[in-house]
């Protein structure tokens, strides 16, 4: 594509690339030391920061699952008390959706998003640094609570009536309602940054049918959580923790209020949860077979427009997990209907990426076990989530084992595999160091026969009758063997998740640093050095192909003209991604740390009084004035 | 290793006050996420006026019209302030800007007086019974949004009063008016399903 405003080749122009990069970083670079660690906007800072933070939530996600496993190894077991074990499994379910994969998906999209696309930072860097604190505050709080004693136990989803004003005392399930409105904000950040970002901030050049897929798939995502989160901050706060503490009707049959539009509320977010997890992992999947296989993935345009069904139908399924309440069957009907068709639509992307595996050169690095972890366990998962789509069944397996080793095989295998594959991907990107590809991918194989041996056993207690939730059961009803294997399963990916970690510290602590692109792969992100600069790029690159780093390099063009003295960036097209006009981003600042924690002030308060609420708009506003007030001369300057 | 193409943008303008500024694009997309949770409120009416026969319950005075209707009209005319404002934003002109948001505030300010005096009215509140929990989460929600909204009004009036409005804060000009119109309209729903809803869809 010729630009009209590139300079046709030429007498090439003279700068000094070394003079800009001083420049840059002087307008870039996040304040150093402890307090100014408070202050940093770059994308690569907060996303690095999210990632790891989610992990640490992993972690204990993790040791909770664990915890489960040891008290249901043996029949009658003693070792966690009923009461516990409700604590445990909650917090388990609670940690591992909002406090971990969620957000780590969030994170691993700020800091690749703006790379891939070619640009310096998200469109909204101080919303971007809010989001994550209030997500960590969140977590905090959540923790904090539970470390107190008021640790929740109606779930991950908090069911009314169990949930509710009459069955659940003390403050565990006010602290799960207002998390959900920490982690949720966090999100929505995160979802208007990552469009906007995709929209107007590409490349030049970039045109629509040119963005990687990886962003594709987030700006895909990005409008689901735009769509789905909203409904499950009513569920938790404007249902049930209202219910809880000012003593509305929501979910209270007495007054007219409904139990099951709660779940309905829920499920509405719920559903398109899971989908908000997987898509990120989908466009994983596409960026490391592309590099693998040193081929364009196959079927672009089928895989973005399954992805967009894919958005669609999500929000249209939400009824399959209330088939148990007795719903209208004709209404029941229609959900089993549009269960079935995202079997189509995620069908129609396995086969694009078997067609590039066949047709590609396979490079087996420990980024590509994942991916055929993935493809392994995933379709397995789809399998069972085609047969729980059919009510009778559904009926019958509702609150078993099958279902918990179902959407385990959907979750571990279709977000979590893609995860690892995607860490071992941009490890050397975001840490500038080689992952160890030996322990990389002995954790693979420890994490895929773990995961197996945990949870495959669990169709088959499922369909023996044992449900889900029991902290123990009876010797004589023959589920110990099924048990003890799925307990031994969860030893050996806990043993996966040992080598994964002390994999990722040693190859961090390793000499071997990163060249920009070891894996020879064709997305922007690799053009700059490992890890890249506060800037990104010294000059944004213009894009002529859907794989810029595979084109001729002597048709590379890039873009000069950009101040150097603020943090500048371009604004393009919708469609074409045709330049527009500059745009200054803010500078680094204190003021989203504090407007977060204001607003955190207060909704920690709100589970005690409603009043609290209003300190929280206070301190907030207070800490968003502050936020946007213009300081000359740069933030007033044209 | 240096490319020889370049592409020089040193010639595009250094902002834009429009529909295409990216601060517009993500105010649009926040208006979109409370239109959403709105969407949800309204669902849940429905699906709470259908599951009874009487509706509001006995012995819940209804709701009156005409101080709900009578402030739709400061509520409307002060969108007309906001657009002044956006007006004044693009062209740099800083009395009209003053003049667009505080005509904006004050009718707002209006709109919101004749809000509380009808809520004095009401002999329910959220803990008396459906009705009053679902009604009053929509009028709370509105309201609260309403006075963010104009927090952040008076806030850019201190701002363009100061004399700080470089190109930065008049597009902040410009994007407070979505959030205006987007409750201004968004409004317009909530009137018909929150006064006219008992009325229209009537006790079966």
């Amino acid at each position: 594509m010729t630009h009209p405003l590139v300079t046709p080749a030429g007498p090439p122009r003279v700068w000094d690339e070394q003079q800009d990069r001083e420049a840059l970083a002087r307008t870039w670079h996040d304040p150093e030391g402890f307090l100014g660690w408070f202050y940093a906007t770059t994308h690569q800072a907060i996303g690095k920061r999210y990632i790891l933070t989610a992990f640490l939530f992993l972690l204990a996600g993790g040791v909770e699952a664990l915890l489960m496993r040891i008290q249901l190894a043996r029949p009658e077991n003693h070792f966690l008390g009923p009461d516990r074990y409700n604590q445990i499994f909650t917090m388990h379910g609670t940690t591992m959706m909002f406090l971990f994969a969620v957000p780590v998906m969030e994170g691993m999209a700020v800091y690749l998003v703006p790379l891939m696309l070619g640009t310096r930072n998200v469109a909204f860097p101080r919303l971007n640094a809010f989001g994550y604190w209030m997500y960590v505050m969140g977590g905090i709080f959540l923790y904090a609570n539970a470390a107190t004693g008021a640790m929740p136990d109606a779930g991950w989803f908090a069911y009314t009536p169990l949930s509710g004003p009459q069955y659940s005392f003390g403050k565990g399930v006010d602290a799960w309602a207002q998390m959900i409105t920490f982690t949720e904000i966090s999100a929505l950040c995160v979802a208007v940054e990552i469009a906007v970002t995709t929209f107007r901030l590409r490349a030049p050049g970039m045109s629509l049918n040119r963005i990687p897929l990886y962003c594709w798939s987030m700006l895909i995502q990005s409008f689901m959580v735009i769509f789905a989160m909203p409904a499950v901050m009513v569920a938790s706060t404007v249902m049930l923790l209202n219910d809880r503490t000012i003593g509305t009707h929501f979910v209270n049959p007495a007054e007219g209020g409904d139990p099951i539009l709660y779940q309905h509320v829920f499920w509405f977010f719920g559903h398109p949860e899971v989908y908000i997890i997987f898509l990120p992992a989908l466009g994983f999947i596409s960026a490391i077979v592309e590099a693998n296989t040193k081929r364009e993935v196959f079927g672009y345009p089928a895989l973005v427009l399954s992805q967009v069904a894919t958005g669609f139908i999500a929000f249209g399924l939400w009824v399959h997990h209330m088939f148990a309440t007795g719903l209208p069957q004709i209404g029941e009907a229609y959900f089993t209907a549009a269960s079935m068709m995202i079997a189509v639509t995620t069908g129609i992307q396995i086969f694009c990426w078997l067609a590039t595996l066949w047709s590609g050169k396979v490079r087996m690095t420990a980024a590509m076990h994942f991916v055929f972890g993935f493809l392994f366990i995933f379709v397995m998962g789809g399998l069972t989530g085609v047969m729980l789509a059919s009510i009778p069944l559904d009926l019958q397996s509702h609150d078993t084992y099958f279902v918990v080793a179902h959407f385990h095989y959907v979750l571990i295998g279709g977000a979590l595999f893609p995860l690892f594959g995607a860490f071992h991907h941009w490890f050397p990107k975001i840490t500038g160091r080689m992952i160890g590809e030996r322990l990389g991918k002995l954790s693979f194989w420890l994490l895929f026969i773990g995961f197996n041996t945990t949870f495959f056993p669990m169709h088959i207690l499922g369909l023996n009758g044992m449900t889900r939730r029991i902290y123990t059961y009876p010797a004589s009803l023959g589920w110990a063997s099924g048990n003890m294997i799925a307990t031994v399963g969860a030893m050996i990916i806990a043993l996966g998740g040992v080598v994964f970690i002390v994999n990722a510290i040693a190859s961090l602590r390793s000499s071997v640093s990163a060249a920009p692109n070891p894996w020879n792969a064709p997305s922007l992100e690799w053009s700059v050095e490992s890890p890249p600069p506060d800037w990104g790029f010294t000059y944004q690159p213009v894009v002529s192909s859907r794989s810029p780093l595979w084109a001729d390099p002597a048709l590379r063009t890039v873009v000069t003209g950009m101040r150097n003295d603020r943090r500048e960036i371009m604004v393009t097209g919708v469609a074409e991604a045709e330049p527009q006009f500059r745009t200054v981003l803010p500078a680094a600042s204190l003021w989203p740390f504090l407007a977060a924690l204001g607003i955190s002030i207060g909704f920690t308060g709100s589970i005690f009084a409603f009043s609290w609420y209003y300190v929280g708009a206070f301190l907030g506003a207070l800490g968003m004035i502050g936020w946007f007030w213009p300081r000359p001369p740069k933030e007033i300057e044209p | 290793m240096s490319p020889a193409r370049t592409l020089d943008v040193s010639a595009l303008p250094p902002y834009e006050i429009s529909n295409r500024a990216p601060l517009w694009w993500g105010q649009l997309l926040m208006a979109v996420i409370e239109g959403s949770l709105f969407c949800v409120l309204i669902a849940m009416y429905f699906y709470y006026r259908i599951s009874v026969d009487v509706w509001p319950p006995p012995g819940v005075k209804p709701l009156g019209l005409t101080l709900p209707t009578v402030a739709l009209i400061p509520l409307i005319l002060s969108a007309g302030g906001s657009y002044a404002a956006t007006e004044g934003a693009k062209r740099d002109d800083r009395r009209l800007m003053l003049a667009g948001l505080t005509a904006n505030i004050l009718l707002a300010i209006v709109f919101l007086v004749l809000r509380f005096i009808e809520w004095r009215t009401f002999n329910f509140t959220w803990a008396s019974d459906i009705h009053g929990s679902i009604v009053w989460s929509i009028l709370f929600l509105h309201t609260f949004d309403v006075i963010a909204d104009l927090l952040m009004t008076a806030i850019l009036i201190g701002i363009v009063a100061d004399g700080r409005h470089g190109p930065k804060q008049r597009l902040g000009v410009h994007v407070d008016s979505v959030l205006w119109y987007f409750l201004v309209l968004i409004w317009l729903p909530f009137y018909v399903v929150v006064y006219w809803g008992p009325r229209l869809v009537g006790s079966r």
